[in-house]
């Protein structure tokens, strides 16, 4: 993805130390405004970095919500990330996300490459991810190859990771009965 | 008697089921912030139901100068408190507008702050709950408006055995909330389980809610002490005797204690006396490699 469809949306803009469930909720509008703007293929990284604690309220109106609302299709292809500097800095977002049976990708800085799953996402899809990750683009039959699994199974796995907006698909042509798709990393 | 989580059962008892008028605390000289927001609450519902309490206080020094400092006494007729008193942590301090909260949390974490060098992650874990439990009061506690005044307030105080905080409201309690999803307990203890043990809220979206069981489950792994208090039910847990829920007094409202042992923040025996505290090692994190790193 090139850097111009990247925007970063500093948390500690709205303090070091957040905050209630209505702070949450007056900063996830600003957020929206953001993820609005950004072209339909665009990424939001939610930036962590000097903020000291992140309530779980706070999280789940900013973060949570607003992933709910790209997960529903509402903002296109637009995907979004969190990036933080500590694991304990994600604990209660993690646990809203997966009260709301959600995952997202976690960054260790903004512009890195390294990640880490919050939010519920059960091991066989991490390993499938992991996986795309590593050969960037692939198709199903050969994810499901290289997992042995049934393809029926790769394909379960594939549609909840698009769901989530872990992975992006492209159509890359009909081949009848079916229409291929390719998966790759929204990093 | 004392006035302490152990204790203020045995006060509310004398109240609030045996009808007592007067309660004689002259020889009291255990007091922590849950006893003392409960005495707190419990005269003001008295007040207010027009059956005012008559208290004969402690008459031990540093008890009646500790409680007064911590704000308890500061109504007419009383004498009020005395800011210059050290020993007080953190007073008894009213909870009203969600907008304050956050003023009101870095108020409680810098008092703590002032007193000891703590470690980052309890104390910023204890920042996280002290915004949940603090918010839970003006959104929880008077949602239906029937309760004239909820009253929420929170008091913190530091004891050999370790940091007490105090969250008290006395509200519409946890059943009448958790009947507004449109289910029904048959007793408090019913509603209490299912907040503590559930993570049960009065809301159907499933970001909301069980945040009281994440730090009932903190609060264990800390070896700590929790009691929350509402209506007939009393959750209380400690290292000794584990959890269970118990049949106590009825009183309005939700009363919450935490007592997170010094260790947990890195003060050991001697740094507590002299404030410093020694850092302990955070455990390493893992992490996925993208594919061109």
């Amino acid at each position: 993805m090139e850097p111009m469809n990247r925007e970063v949306f500093q948390v500690s803009r709205f303090g070091r130390r957040v905050g209630t469930r209505s702070e949450g909720e007056a900063a996830r509008a600003k957020l929206l405004e953001v993820l609005q703007a950004l072209p339909d293929d665009g990424q939001l990284v939610v930036d962590l970095e000097g903020v000291e604690v992140l309530a779980g309220s706070f999280a789940d109106e900013l973060i949570s919500k607003s992933l709910g609302l790209l997960v529903s299709g509402v903002y296109g292809d637009r995907t979004m990330v969190v990036s933080s500097p500590s694991e304990e800095l994600t604990e209660g977002l993690s646990d809203k996300l997966t009260q709301r049976n959600l995952a997202m990708l976690c960054l260790q800085r903004p512009t890195g490459r390294k990640w880490r799953i919050v939010g519920q996402l059960a091991d066989p899809h991490i390993e499938t991810l992991q996986l795309i990750f590593d050969r960037g683009e692939t198709t199903a039959k050969a994810l499901a190859e290289i997992l042995g699994i049934p393809p029926n199974a790769c394909h379960q796995r594939l549609k909840r990771l698009v769901e989530l907006r872990l992975i992006l698909q492209d159509r890359v042509g009909a081949s009848a009965p079916k229409t291929l798709y390719q998966f790759r990393p929204i990093l | 008697m004392q006035l302490t989580i152990a204790g203020i059962e045995e006060t509310l008892k004398a109240v609030r089921v045996e009808g007592y008028t007067t309660l004689d605390l002259r020889s009291v000289r255990d007091v922590d912030p849950f006893g003392l927001v409960l005495l707190d609450l419990l005269m003001r519902q008295q007040d207010e139901q027009g059956e005012r309490l008559q208290i004969l206080r402690p008459v031990h020094p540093p008890t009646i100068r500790w409680m007064q400092a911590m704000g308890l006494f500061t109504r007419p007729g009383l004498r009020a408190p005395d800011p210059g008193v050290a020993e007080a942590l953190q007073p008894i301090t009213p909870i009203e507008d969600e907008g304050a909260i956050m003023d009101l949390v870095d108020r409680f974490d810098a008092r703590l702050d002032q007193r000891y060098t703590l470690d980052d992650s309890p104390r910023f874990t204890l920042i996280r709950f002290m915004i949940e439990l603090f918010q839970n009061i003006p959104q929880h506690s008077n949602v239906t408006g029937s309760v004239a005044d909820a009253h929420g307030i929170a008091a913190m105080h530091d004891f050999p055995d370790g940091i007490v905080l105090a969250i008290a409201d006395k509200g519409i309690g946890m059943r009448e909330s958790l009947s507004l999803r449109g289910e029904t307990f048959e007793s408090d203890a019913d509603a209490l389980d299912a907040i503590v043990h559930r993570g049960l809220s009065r809301f159907v979206d499933p970001g909301r809610g069980a945040e009281l069981m994440r730090i009932s489950k903190m609060i264990r792994s800390w070896d700590g002490t929790l009691a929350i208090r509402t209506g007939h039910a009393l959750f209380y847990h400690d290292p000794t005797q584990g959890g269970d829920i118990y049949d106590v007094a009825p009183f309005p409202g939700v009363q919450i204690a935490l007592v997170i042992p010094h260790r947990v923040f890195g003060i050991c025996e001697s740094a507590s006396e002299n404030g410093r505290a020694e850092r302990v090692d955070e455990p390493g994190e893992a992490w996925f490699n993208g594919a061109d790193e």
